[in-house]
């Protein structure tokens, strides 16, 4: 049975929706990860899940139970807000605590949750001290562990690490994961940060304009992106127009591209005559191999430590390169080639 | 910055506080001296404990303190208690939330004399409340609410006027808490009356305090409601102190006087410690 299960959902504010029949399954013990541009719905789903908006339609189960209509303090759901929201007249054990004391839990098992927690997060040392009394890490912890003391069903966060720096955000990433995964929670996860979604999830949830695009495993998301928009939003990828011209053999296509001819590996057949095609960066091969060899002039090169940037100029299309070494600099020729099975297929746009 | 020199800072500070402080030391100091004695106009003056003896002793006296104290604090309390639902139902703009909030602040604008005749024209034995509640058939025929003995016109009066006090003081600091706080509240399992007494009452128990402090004063000296549509068998204590005054007894007037003025303090701070512990509790 599915932890949560989201049915034809659809929430408008005046006429303008924000979320557009979304139907979704998350399973118990699950992370999963909702991941979109600024605006595409993804807080408004989360407040649906947890009761903060009714849904214009549509249905919520959580634990297999209909939730529509039941306000958020009586749903086993807890969030991690991205403002952290810790209550600043409270200690932080008040804070760590208060979840439990509105559940009215015996005071013996309390402190016997509150030892545990204080453990898993690391906040011994700052019991007594008030929210403004810590640090931006330390406070988002403190948020964690209000959060999970209550051991909600479901553990929604809404971008929880935005306000985090690079470093620490990365620590605090593996942290939620390891807890998670120790007390079997559900979670669902908001982040508008694609590195963060592939780094964590079981399964990421792609939404655009309140539609949900595309779910799968970060790798599925990653190397079987289906539109361009899931293509261009998750890692980076060049995407071509192209216009099929022969199936070579069971499998393979001949494709006219801007770039020239190039000849593509799939599983899945093209959806059309003429549509988009993409590949990644990364997969790029120095030097001229197969039967996709092509040669372009570098416009600008960007050294990023574990590999190179190249955008490449192949006549009047630009096409973004990542290589290992690389001795040629700007205005030089490169030649590179691109595997049949490293081009895709996307959906016809529109 | 450097400290000015202390000559400086109260050559500087004597135009505003110094004046406040002669004038109100003026004020206490000659109503401390009256009530024991001194500045008499009637007799000798001089130091004695008579007219506090006298004046204490009287059953009148007593009952005009507590009278006072009843209207003070229940005032004060009813005024914050309707508040501030007012307040947190203002919270958030909505389409006439600015109207209404003019509304509801207009009292202020009002005099307490003004609205109290205003009052009583309603509540009189021909006024439209009888014959409205007549013609409804609650009432079998018009009755005398005005002056009614448990003080109930008087407090409705009250709160009237100075729930916009409260409302204005509650409005800014419930404005201050974040939306989030509230919904992480709820969240975790507060209903309405927990996020009310764990969250709101405590981050906004300042404001909470200046308005009872502000309207038990004020209630507590009530002399212009009291006199138009207070009961008639009680005597609040500005009533009673004008009572003397009429009989030129200066000395025990003063006496009241002086108990109105501890009272005031030790209500205030009464007042406001009970909201300190009932909503901030100790922190812990
Ligand atoms: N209460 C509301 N009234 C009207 N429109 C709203 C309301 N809440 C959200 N919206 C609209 O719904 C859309 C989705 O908002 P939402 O907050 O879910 O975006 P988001 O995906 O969380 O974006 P971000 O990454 O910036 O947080 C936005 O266009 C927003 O303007
Ligand atoms: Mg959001």
């Amino acid at each position: 049975m599915a932890a949560i299960s989201i049915i034809d959902l659809v929430m408008q504010f005046d006429g303008f929706t924000a979320v557009d029949h979304v139907s979704l399954d998350v399973g118990e013990g699950e992370f999963v990860t909702l991941l979109g541009p600024s605006g595409c719905g993804k807080t408004t789903l989360l407040n649906l899940i947890s009761g903060f908006l009714q849904p214009t339609s549509g249905r919520i189960e959580i634990g297999g139970k209909d939730v529509v209509g039941v306000p958020p303090e009586a749903r086993d759901t807890a969030i991690c807000f991205q403002s952290y929201a810790l209550f600043p007249h409270l200690s932080v054990q008040e804070n760590l605590i208060f979840g439990l004391r509105q559940k009215g839990t015996p005071r013996t098992q309390r402190n016997a949750r509150l030892e545990e927690i204080v453990g898993q997060v690391d906040l011994g040392a700052h019991l007594d001290k008030l929210p403004n009394q810590l640090s931006g890490g330390q406070q988002q912890r403190v948020a964690l562990g209000r959060a999970l003391a209550v051991r909600p069903f479901v553990i929604l966060f809404d971008e929880p690490l935005s306000n985090l720096d690079a470093k620490l955000r990365e620590q605090v990433r593996i942290e939620i994961r390891k807890i998670q995964r120790d007390f079997g929670l559900t979670a669902i996860y908001v982040t508008h940060d694609q590195a963060e979604a592939l780094a964590m999830s079981d399964r990421i949830f792609i939404m655009n304009n309140g539609r949900l695009e595309q779910s799968g495993a970060p790798e599925e998301i990653y190397y079987a992106p289906r539109t361009r928009f899931v293509a261009d939003f998750v890692g980076s990828a060049n995407i071509l127009d192209a216009e099929i011209t022969e199936e070579l053999s069971q499998g393979r296509w001949h494709v006219v591209t801007p770039i020239g001819p190039l000849e593509i590996q799939s599983k899945s057949a093209p959806r059309a005559k003429s549509l988009p095609i993409c590949w990644r960066p990364e997969t790029a091969i120095a030097g001229k191999e197969g039967p996709n060899a092509l040669t372009g002039t570098i416009t600008h090169r960007a050294f990023q430590g574990h590999f190179t940037d190249l955008i490449v100029d192949l006549g009047g299309t630009s096409q973004r390169l990542q290589v290992l070494r690389n001795a040629e600099g700007e205005g030089d020729k490169v030649d590179f080639s691109i595997m049949p099975h490293d081009l895709i297929f996307l959906e016809p746009d529109g | 910055m450097r400290q000015p020199a202390p000559w400086k800072l109260a050559l500087l500070l004597f135009p505003g506080l110094g004046l406040i402080l002669i004038f109100i030391g003026a004020v206490i100091y000659i109503a401390v001296a009256q009530s024991f004695g001194y500045y008499n106009l009637q007799g000798e003056s001089g130091w004695t404990l008579e007219f506090w003896e006298r004046t204490v002793g009287r059953r009148a006296y007593e009952r005009s303190v507590s009278y006072s104290l009843y209207v003070g604090i229940v005032s004060a309390v009813l005024s914050v208690a309707l508040a501030y639902p007012l307040a947190l139902w203002l919270r958030k703009p909505f389409k006439g939330s600015l109207t209404v909030s003019a509304i509801l602040k207009a009292p202020l604008l009002i005099h307490g004399i003004v609205a109290a005749f205003l009052f009583l024209n309603v509540i009189s034995y021909h006024g439209i409340l009888n014959q409205f509640l007549v013609s409804l058939g609650v009432f079998d025929g018009p009755r005398r609410l005005q002056n009614d003995d448990n003080a109930i016109g008087l407090l409705i009066m009250q709160v009237w006027k100075n729930m916009p006090i409260a409302l204005l003081l509650l409005t800014g600091a419930v404005q201050a808490i974040s939306d989030d706080v509230l919904r992480a509240a709820r969240d975790l399992g507060a209903g309405v009356w927990a996020r009310f007494r764990k969250i709101i009452a405590p981050l906004s128990v300042s404001a909470m305090q200046a308005s009872l402090i502000i309207i038990f004063i004020g209630a507590l000296a009530d002399f212009t409601f009291q006199t138009t549509i207070g009961p008639t068998n009680r005597q609040s204590m500005a009533q009673y102190m004008d009572w003397f005054k009429e009989r030129a007894r200066w000395n025990e007037a003063a006496v009241v006087g002086v108990t109105l003025m501890v009272l005031s303090l030790l209500g205030s701070i009464g007042l406001a410690g009970a909201a300190q512990l009932i909503f901030r509790g100790r922190r812990k």
